[in-house]
């Protein structure tokens, strides 16, 4: 063991405490698979990462740096906050990417580009599979979260690695006054993404949408601010017409975050999800 | 103003970096609103987050080294067991030094608490129990069928109400203990602390080889079903109190704690006098600054 450089950041947000928290060990060369294992149960976070040096094959395609992500119950392909938490660590322990204004992140799901673009990072949204909910199961997970039929406008079962039931909802008041049965969701199994599109959600100066995310399987109750979920329920609701090609999404409010997610459709129809990031904690970990 | 704080994170009730119970430091709390302290305790995500101030006019007059604000997710605490090793240890890392050699006296919500140098350990006195003496007969009937056991497979119980609200019982022997699997759905809004021996059965005061006596587990309601806490002073303290006064342990042992969450905490108990002393090391796992 030995003293590392660590930070913990906050993404989605430039407020400290108002996003999500991911808690990054710069330095994780020579650490073995059980000891981030141990580290990421003993942060609690939802997410913790260890940098270490891309493989051969990743740095020959491009890559600038190699992530492995935990959560507290395992290693994870891929997660969203925390390739952007991470990636402005990486940027603001000095370094600089190959290609300048686009890092490329090595993970176990593959390569990751991640876009720079004045103090706002993004990365481009995995591809999506959809498909709809069952029958059976949309009623159970409606009553849980004490929805009745005609709030719920659209509902897909989203898969980008994650896979989260997504419900597009009548009224931000409808997502922000959810109370679920998150016992209930569990025992159910099923991950829940609540999202409202407001009239005005293409001006992208002020959130015209609004997200929660219910993840109690996954032993999150809700989640603060969710970079995979907002990356799916776009290509889904931007393919379909449902929402404008950029908006502006707040998540977290019920939680005490104040959480921004910038959502953009390129001319190739790629996805970009991006957000802010700060610093909250940096020093030392012995690992 | 937001500005850089030291700060650290302690594992507690361990020598070992990662095996004990996690706990957030920040060195110097000063000027921090009661709502920041809140907001950034639930951010940390931790059981516990704590913040280090000079101690009050009174309190420094009546020997107090520091102030500790204490919180957890949601609300602010009187006191709390690791939260107190933790923080001393930082304390005293920092470069603290006590009024009086070999003693800490730390100023939080309940008034003033000592706690005691042993070697490389520190240790705070048990808190008096608010309610002690047997659960009743229907609450431990729900116990034991909420930890999937016999009825007769209790062997003792006692309220071990220090603050919080446990309910402490004891089974045959560790190997229980380790095995429960409790069911949230019959346990309820219950705070419950399981014993068991890990030495001799029946025998008080025998240890397993590595001279450890019991195996403990503490189960409450966490805001996503019921949680098992890694290593937990309040109730070692309360069992503590419980176990020895009934005779049913040593005036001084060892119990093991989060074994089943891959933790190895190690809590040091001993009577000295008419005090309990609840003791453990501690190790700094991470040391900065926070911006607060």
């Amino acid at each position: 063991m030995h003293q590392r450089p660590f930070k913990q950041i906050d993404v989605f947000s430039d407020r400290p405490g108002y996003g999500n928290p991911v808690a990054v060990v710069l330095d994780a060369d020579g650490l073995r698979d059980s000891d981030m294992r141990r580290f990421a149960a003993w942060t609690n976070l939802s997410e913790t990462t260890f940098l270490v040096p891309p493989t051969e094959a990743g740095h020959a395609a491009g890559a600038d740096y190699r992530l492995r992500i935990f959560s507290p119950s395992g290693e994870l392909p891929f997660a969203g906050h925390p390739t952007l938490g991470t990636c402005h660590a990486w940027l603001q322990a000095g370094n600089t990417p190959r290609q300048s204004g686009m890092v490329i992140q090595e993970c176990a799901l593959g390569l990751v580009r991640i876009a720079q673009a004045d103090d706002t990072l993004a990365f481009a949204a995995p591809p999506l599979k959809r498909s709809a909910p069952s029958p059976a199961l949309l009623p159970l997970i409606a009553s849980a979260l004490g929805l009745r039929p005609q709030q719920i406008l659209g509902a897909q079962l989203l898969d980008n690695g994650p896979v989260w039931l997504g419900l597009l909802l009548d009224s931000a008041d409808t997502v922000l006054g959810l109370q679920p049965d998150h016992a209930r969701l569990k025992d159910l199994g099923q991950d829940v993404g609540v999202i409202h599109v407001g009239p005005a959600a293409s001006n992208t100066a002020q959130p015209g949408v609004v997200v929660r995310a219910f993840a109690a399987p996954m032993g999150n109750p809700e989640d603060p601010v969710t970079g995979t979920l907002n990356a799916s329920l776009a290509e889904w609701l931007i393919a379909d017409g449902l929402a404008p090609r950029s908006y502006l999404v707040a998540q977290g409010e019920c939680l005490g975050r104040a959480g921004r997610v910038h959502i953009r459709q390129d001319d190739d129809h790629q996805i970009w999800v991006g957000g802010r990031a700060v610093t909250c904690v940096e020093g030392k970990v012995l690992l | 103003m937001q500005q850089q704080r030291p700060f650290k994170q302690i594992d507690v009730f361990t020598a070992t970096p990662y095996r004990g119970n996690p706990l957030a430091v920040v060195l110097d709390g000063t000027g921090l609103s009661t709502e920041t302290m809140q907001e950034f305790t639930n951010w940390t995500n931790l059981s516990e987050a704590t913040f280090l101030l000079p101690p009050t006019a009174e309190g420094r007059a009546a020997g107090a080294d520091y102030r500790v604000r204490i919180f957890c997710p949601g609300r602010e605490l009187p006191f709390a067991g690791h939260p107190t090793l933790g923080s001393c240890h930082a304390w005293l890392q920092a470069g603290g030094q006590p009024q009086v050699a070999g003693k800490v006296v730390q100023e939080c919500g309940v008034g003033l608490v000592t706690l005691r140098r042993d070697g490389d350990r520190l240790a705070f006195a048990a808190p008096p129990l608010i309610k002690g003496g047997p659960l009743a007969e229907d609450d431990v009937a729900l116990i034991a069928r909420g930890l999937g056991v016999d009825r007769s497979d209790i062997l003792h119980h006692a309220w071990c109400d220090n603050g919080p609200n446990w309910r402490g019982v004891m089974l045959r022997s560790s190997e229980q203990v380790l095995a429960l699997q409790p069911d949230a759905s019959i346990l309820g809004k219950l705070d419950v602390g399981v014993v068991g021996p890990r030495g001799k059965v029946g025998v008080v005061g025998s240890t397993d080889t590595d001279g450890i006596a019991f195996e403990v587990r503490a189960f409450f309601p966490g805001n996503n079903g019921l949680t098992e806490d890694p290593v937990t002073g309040s109730l070692n303290a309360a069992l503590a109190q419980w176990l020895i006064g009934a005779g049913l342990a040593p005036a001084q042992y060892v119990a093991a704690q989060g074994t089943c969450l891959g933790r190895a905490g190690r809590v040091f108990v001993e009577k000295e006098g008419g005090t309990i002393w609840i003791g453990g090391s501690s190790v700094t796992c991470v040391s900065g600054e926070v911006l607060l």
